[in-house]
């Protein structure tokens, strides 16, 4: 498929995502290194355990990813991952003081320090639990839409997904909220995965490329979605 | 490079991700040891959950049993409890019942201990010329156990005695 053949970047943002299936020649990336482009499979098919639920839903939601990056040519924007990751960083920062501090003063002196780093552990992890929750909620892609003449914000595009244990349906949120007016539209499809994957569990991009991309033009015009 | 499939989805994570896995890791790990650490500041002992090593104490801890203990200090130390301790110069502590105890007026405690099986009490156990174990020597008193728990297997062979 013509579209499937924008193979041309490897977006330097979203480094390896997973590759899709058409025979194409690997003919770019002559710039770096051997090893690093042997190590990089962005042109490998996307080959997983069918049985596997959070694998099927990671390869889905990566070429979902891949498709909006590269055929569109959004930015992405690692905000909210970036802040989970900062919320964990701090997180195991505590620890580790906690365990230095009460190896370097044995334990009837590192009592105090114990108390405070166990105590803003937790909170740290409480904090985290309520980020996930609301704050980030299943979204694992947030992309910016950069506005050509340069003068209106940029226009966001949110992806979420989601996949039920042992269901085989698989739902996909995107959602629009326009730089300009600040307005939210949003559109989903629920399809069994089974219309995406053949039978030796490899994703066939030419199933699930159009679905993504039928969301985004319904969204990409002006009117209301149902 | 060696086209090895399982690392297929390692190669296929950007840097982000990658780092994501190590901290998920570096999670699990830190929720233990802060939930150990944390117990350790709840009941001021320095080894808040230790296992019974040897049959000293039959019938009642057998080899295998867990002990909850606690080491707060306005808990005095009186006969007839059971205490684990540690020995100078020892590393693995020592699980056995008070028997005697001299005090004086500022609660300064001097203690002998014996293990329940044992035939004899624990001076030979102490330090070279050392007849009384102190304070500072205690890691905490048995406050639970987990005997209700024990499946009662045939008895265990009997290995050479020692603590």
């Amino acid at each position: 498929m013509a579209a499937a053949a924008a193979q041309g970047g490897r977006s330097g943002g979203s480094g390896g995502s997973s590759g899709t299936g058409g025979g194409s020649s690997c003919g770019t990336g002559i710039g770096r290194s051997g090893l690093l482009d042997k190590w990089k499979i962005d042109d490998k098919p996307v080959k997983i355990d069918k049985w596997d639920g959070s694998a099927v839903k990671n390869s889905l939601d990566d070429s979902a990813k891949k498709v909006l990056l590269e055929k569109y040519k959004y930015v992405e924007n690692f905000g909210l991952i970036d802040g989970r990751l900062t919320i964990c960083t701090i997180s195991c920062f505590f620890a580790i003081v906690a365990l230095i501090w009460d190896y370097m003063h044995p334990f009837p002196e590192s009592k105090p320090v114990l108390a405070l780093c166990v105590i803003s552990y937790f909170v740290m992890m409480g904090i985290l639990t309520i980020y996930t929750s609301y704050k980030e909620k299943s979204i694992f892609l947030v992309a910016h839409r950069k506005d050509p003449t340069g003068m209106d914000p940029d226009d966001i595009w949110q992806l979420s997904s989601s996949l039920k244990r042992f269901d085989d349906k698989y739902t996909l949120k995107l959602t629009f909220i326009s730089g300009r007016t600040k307005q939210q539209r949003e559109a989903e499809f629920t399809k069994s995965i089974a219309k995406f994957f053949d039978h030796s569990g490899t994703l066939v991009m030419d199933a699930y490329e159009p679905e993504i991309s039928r969301l985004h033009d319904s969204l990409a015009t002006e009117r209301k979605v149902k | 490079m060696l086209s090895l499939d399982f690392l297929d989805d390692v190669r296929r994570m950007n840097k982000r991700q990658l780092y994501y896995q190590v901290l998920n890791f570096g999670m699990i790990v830190s929720s233990a040891l802060m939930i150990w650490k944390g117990l350790m500041v709840i009941t001021g002992s320095e080894s808040p959950i230790v296992v019974v090593l040897s049959g000293s104490m039959e019938p009642a801890f057998h080899r295998g049993d867990l002990l909850f203990l606690t080491n707060r200090v306005e808990d005095p130390i009186r006969v007839g409890e059971i205490v684990v301790f540690r020995i100078e110069g020892r590393e693995i502590p020592i699980v056995h019942r008070v028997l005697k105890i001299h005090e004086k007026q500022n609660g300064h405690i001097k203690f002998l201990t014996k293990g329940d099986n044992n035939a004899v009490d624990d001076r030979g156990l102490y330090k070279q010329g050392q007849h009384w174990l102190e304070k500072k020597d205690v890691v905490g008193r048995a406050r639970g156990s987990s005997v209700l728990l024990r499946n009662n297997s045939p008895h265990l062979p009997q290995f050479p005695r020692c603590c």
